[in-house]
């Protein structure tokens, strides 16, 4: 496999655009990522894209059909990925195939979302043989009620209080407040945390994220065009699919096996971190910087552990102590994460390369993670999908 | 007082048997594993040869963990309006099969993890013709109150 960088990257801000549609807020990504890279339109070889799941595509995920219409049409391949929340990260994970294998030099890789109002439905289905369907239609057991119970489990086992978690979303809006590109911009006390609405025993609504529009574009290349065109690339080291094991424990659908060994946990998440971890040849330690999925504070308590960052009951004295912002051991999310950006589903595997970038050519401003040189982003998606790159500068 | 008429809120998912209430479901007879719906085929990667069977399960298990659905879900979540929040468990039952369900309990915050809990079918709302819309709950087996 090639060596492959990232040569630009781009974003439109997240928030709710009523009067934009997903394509326009991709082409202000993409012409982003393209300047950055100081690529034309024409130059580009290939696009992975993201399927939206709620905006454009044609109804049939076209997104990245989409994106190359409005650019221009140069008759130049389309890949659109679907893996759920994951899709971002697949189209990115497609992206680096592409140019790795030599099959092009120059390839885009675009995420954008649009997001209906209010609380999703996890199921696209309303057939009674989709297990996510059966899950609302006969117990009612939406996304935040999923990740309350098994952060209700952690409580149990670790003795994590309301305060531990609600430092977690306090710390996001610390580092997210100065995101131009976030859509959430305040500080919160604990006690502002602990006040919002109860969304899901023991969840607030300050500790899980909500949903926004957004979208995100990278342009990735061969290490001889990198070269020609920047003095400080940044690399992609490793990126990974991975889907879950049949017997992690994880509650999806309406059962599952309990785990005979191991602990219950998002394995297809644990196994791509480690494969890339390892085709990267970094060790957990060596992570400058991480850009999780926290959809919920209980995936930045559970996530470090499960993947070996941190000792297992040590996540909550990390985020107490400093430790994961941005100037702490364990940089968690300096981009503010999905708790100030909202969650543009398909678009967050992307929206995490932009940052990561970002933080490794120390562009990030007051975010800035000191010296950061070796960073990971991470999604997860239904159907037990998720990703993970590893990039260095 | 007349019985209101029962239906399940889907079929072919739990019955009241003769032993009482069951979940319906399968196990595979190579390498025993439980399936809750039934499954077509074995998903155990290290199983030799799928051979599947309708089990029935319940009622006994204990409460891995459970959450309170604070705000009215979204569809097709059905509810009766005005809307009560209920909890949700993730139950460990007996025969190694880990479900969500719905919780059978008057008081919300007395639900405690690892207490035992028994299956029980019961309506969840009533439908546009008066019927009561019925589910599979699980039931804390000693009130954990005091």
């Amino acid at each position: 496999m090639r060596d492959v960088a990232v040569l630009g990257v781009g974003m439109h801000p997240w928030g709710k655009f009523a009067d934009r549609s997903v394509t326009q807020m991709c082409r202000v990504a993409t012409e982003a990522a393209l300047q950055d890279a100081g690529i034309e339109w024409r130059e580009v070889e290939a696009v992975a894209a993201a399927s939206s799941r709620f905006s454009g595509g044609k109804g049939w995920g076209l997104n990245g059909n989409d994106v190359v219409e409005d650019m221009g049409s140069t008759g130049i391949p389309v890949y659109n990925l679907s893996a759920g929340c994951a899709a971002g990260g697949n189209a990115f994970n497609i992206g680096w195939t592409l140019v790795a294998s030599g099959a092009h030099d120059c390839v885009l890789v675009v995420g954008g979302e649009k997001m209906p109002k209010g609380f999703i439905q996890t199921s696209g289905l309303e057939e009674e043989t989709d297990p996510e369907h059966l899950r609302q239609l006969c117990v009612g057991m939406p996304g935040p009620a999923f990740w309350a119970a098994l952060c209700r489990r952690r409580m149990q086992d670790f003795g994590t209080s309301h305060e531990d978690l609600a430092r977690i979303a306090v710390k996001a809006h610390q580092i997210g407040k100065h995101n131009t590109n976030a859509r959430f911009r305040q500080e919160f006390s604990i006690e502002d945390v602990l006040n919002s609405a109860m969304v899901s025993y023991p969840l607030h609504l300050y500790e899980i994220c909500p949903v926004s529009d957004g979208a995100a574009a990278v342009l990735i290349c061969s290490a001889d065009i990198a070269r020609k065109r920047t003095t400080r690339p940044v690399w992609v080291a490793s990126s990974s699919v991975a889907t879950a094991r049949f017997d992690d424990g994880l509650p999806r659908g309406l059962g599952t096996v309990v785990p005979q060994t191991g602990p219950t946990c998002h394995s297809e998440a644990s196994i791509a971190v480690g494969n890339a971890l390892e085709k990267a040849g970094v060790a957990p330690t060596e992570l400058d910087l991480v850009e999780l999925q926290d959809n919920t504070v209980f995936y930045e308590l559970a996530f470090p552990e499960d993947w070996g960052l941190c000792q297992p009951g040590e996540a909550e004295r990390l985020v107490e102590k400093g430790e994961t912002l941005p100037t702490g051991k364990l940089p968690i999310n300096p981009s503010g994460g999905f708790l100030c950006f909202g969650e543009a589903t398909t678009a967050m595997g992307v929206f995490q390369i932009c940052e990561l970038t970002w933080q490794l050519r120390e562009q990030a401003g007051p975010r800035q993670v000191p010296g950061a040189k070796i960073g990971l982003g991470q999604t997860l998606g239904l159907g037990g999908n998720a990703t993970a790159a590893v990039l260095k500068n | 007082m007349t019985m209101h008429e029962r239906i399940p809120v889907t079929e072919g998912l739990f019955a009241e048997t003769a032993a009482g209430p069951r979940l319906l479901g399968s196990r595979c007879r190579t390498c025993s594993t439980p399936y809750f719906p039934r499954s077509l085929s074995c998903h155990n990667p290290e199983c030799g040869e799928s051979q599947m069977e309708d089990a029935d399960f319940g009622p006994r298990g204990s409460l891995w963990s459970c959450a309170i659905q604070n705000y009215p879900p979204p569809l097709p979540a059905r509810y009766e309006e005005p809307y009560t929040p209920y909890a949700v468990g993730v139950v460990d039952l007996d025969e190694g099969l880990r479900v969500v369900a719905r919780m059978s309990v008057d008081d919300l915050d007395s639900l405690q993890l690892d207490a035992e809990v028994e299956l029980t079918i019961e309506p969840i709302y009533r439908d546009e013709d008066g019927r009561e819309v019925t589910t599979w709950k699980f039931k804390p087996l000693q009130s954990t109150a005091k």
